[in-house]
């Protein structure tokens, strides 16, 4: 209601707005179609619209700007659209070609309303982009760079990049833990976002934390599974190539299947596909050294078993050959011993024989020496006896005859004979007395005769003057 | 490329390992040995396909200890 005021005419706002109102919807009665970027989707869950802020950009600069609105029907028939046709959503940071109304209202303002969105043009992007982000690459000469790395013999230590709760996670642990080979692997689980508007700052913020610990590890896997082919876009994003490309291990990829590969899958060292295709190529690498290993077991022991046999089999002809020689050189020498011991026997034999024949012989020569020595000195003795007896008889005579005459005086000198003359013997105290001075006054003597004794006492004692008795 | 440690006095990767015992091997295939060197190859030997027998079938990589690193700041 327009008022009046002194001369001045006063709006309230919202005749002014709808006066914009009319006049817009005015001159832009019709739609038509806009290129530009959709920075932000602004989709909101509980009414289901989105309000999606638009851009343009040159050279990296804001251009132009403007709010759009896409409500929810729309949106829910663009979006089925373009998971068709794109494998992917609509979201954050497309450039897209749309169908649009200008429109505007008192509370709300200036908008776009999307009426629809080309998905063949946004397919066209996101090929450009892909494109893009490959030539890019190249030309930073390091599109080859985590191809190019080796591979280890024994790809041991895996760094895994995926879902806790993934299906495709579950499926390459299972395969790789049930290996009917025994093999052992460590794993360690880097969980990230592979899906929707973070996933490639999750992605590259795990490889980076892999990176620091890249000594723990032989390779990095990235494990994507039962999400078909949606969601697959973060995966051509350049700047996750890029750290795929020059990440220090081979990054091998099991994301799925595309009908177009990701530059990532492009860049990585291997791209398995499938996460069960990953692991079993895992373990098809320790099988590349189990059986040489095997192979390499089995020839030394074939090998040694030859050797061996054939080795003792020499060892052992050259023992019998040995020994024969041996018993045949003993042999020889047993006869020269013998045949030299029968030698020494017979000669020894001989020289005795020969020594005791000249002993005989001396002692023969000696015993008829002694014997004629001893003859001679016998001859000697016996004329010595003759003559010795001679004399002897002789001399006997004489001696004898002179012996007779001694006995002769001797007889008759003996007592008896003088007693026999009247002569006595005289005894005082059985002592022999040849002298009065031996008698004893008082005494008794004895006085022996031829015949006997007579026993008397002393009357008196006489003795005569000194004289010679003769 | 990383190479493993081992609890074995002599730090020998796997990829070592294996080209050694294959050396060994064709050695001892072709015949060149003599006996007494043929001792010590064939204990060698068997001592590397042992060892990577080892290691296709256990890892020491502790989980524990590659978190604390992780924890640690950069």
């Amino acid at each position: 209601m327009t008022e009046q005021l002194e001369n001045r005419r006063i709006f309230s706002l919202l005749e002014v707005t709808q006066s914009v109102q009319r006049t817009l919807a005015e001159r832009y009665s019709s739609s038509f179609w806009v290129k530009a970027e959709m920075n932000k989707l602004n989709h909101y869950p509980h009414s289901g619209h989105c309000y999606p802020d638009l851009v343009e950009k040159q050279e990296g600069r804001v251009i132009a700007q403007l709010r759009s609105v896409l409500w929810k029907d729309d949106y829910h028939r663009i979006n089925h659209n373009f998971l068709r046709v794109l494998k992917t959503p609509l979201k954050d940071g497309i450039k897209m070609l749309f169908c649009a109304k200008i429109t505007f209202d008192p509370i709300h303002g200036l908008s776009l309303r999307i009426i629809d969105i080309d998905p063949v043009f946004s397919l066209g992007e996101l090929e450009r982009e892909k494109q893009e982000a490959i030539d890019r690459l190249k030309s930073e000469g390091i599109f080859d760079r985590n191809r190019k790395l080796t591979l280890p013999l024994l790809p041991q230590r895996i760094a895994v990049i995926s879902v806790q709760t993934s299906k495709g996670y579950a499926d390459f642990l299972k395969v790789m833990e049930n290996n009917p080979y025994g093999f052992k692997f460590f794993h360690m689980l880097f969980p990230s976002l592979l899906q929707g508007e973070r996933a490639v700052e999750s992605i590259i913020h795990q490889l980076q934390q892999v990176a620091r610990v890249q000594k723990h590890f032989d390779v990095v896997a990235i494990i994507r599974g039962g999400g078909g082919e949606v969601g697959l876009a973060s995966f051509n994003n350049v700047s996750l190539a890029r750290e795929i490309c020059k990440f220090p291990l081979p990054v091998i990829t099991g994301i799925g299947h595309a009908t177009n590969e990701t530059v990532s899958e492009m860049v990585a060292h291997k791209n398995a596909i499938t996460p069960t295709d990953l692991a079993n190529f895992l373990i098809e690498r320790f099988q590349q050294s189990y059986f040489p290993l095997l192979q390499s077991e089995q020839k030394l022991l074939s090998v040694l078993r030859n050797r061996l046999g054939q080795d003792r089999r020499n060892m052992l002809t050259t023992a019998k050959y040995f020994r024969s020689v041996t018993e045949n050189v003993i042999l020889r020498h047993q006869h020269v011993l013998r045949a030299s011991t029968a030698t020494i026997l017979r000669g020894t034999r001989q020289q005795m024989k020969k020594a005791s024949d000249s002993t005989a012989e001396q002692l023969v020569g000696l015993q008829s020496s002694i014997a004629a020595f001893y003859n001679l000195r016998s001859s000697d003795v016996d004329l010595a006896e003759i003559s010795l007896k001679k004399n002897l008889s002789r001399n006997w005579s004489q001696y004898s005859q002179q012996i007779d005459a001694v006995a002769r005086v001797v007889r008759s000198l003996d007592p008896k004979n003088i007693l026999r003359r009247g002569f006595t013997i005289s005894r005082a105290d059985g002592k022999l007395i040849s002298s009065v001075d031996q008698v004893p006054p008082t005494a008794t003597i004895e006085t022996e005769f031829v015949d006997g004794k007579v026993t008397s006492h002393v009357k008196s004692i006489n003795k005569y003057e000194r004289e010679d008795n003769v | 490329m990383s190479s493993q440690s081992t609890s074995m006095s002599e730090k020998i990767t796997y990829s070592e390992a294996f080209e050694e015992l294959q050396k060994i091997v064709s050695e001892i295939e072709d015949g060149e040995i003599s006996v007494d060197d043929l001792s010590e190859k064939v204990k060698r030997a068997a001592f590397l396909i042992q060892f990577c027998k080892t290691k296709l079938t256990s890892t020491e990589e502790d989980v524990n200890k590659i978190l604390k690193t992780l924890e640690m700041p950069d």
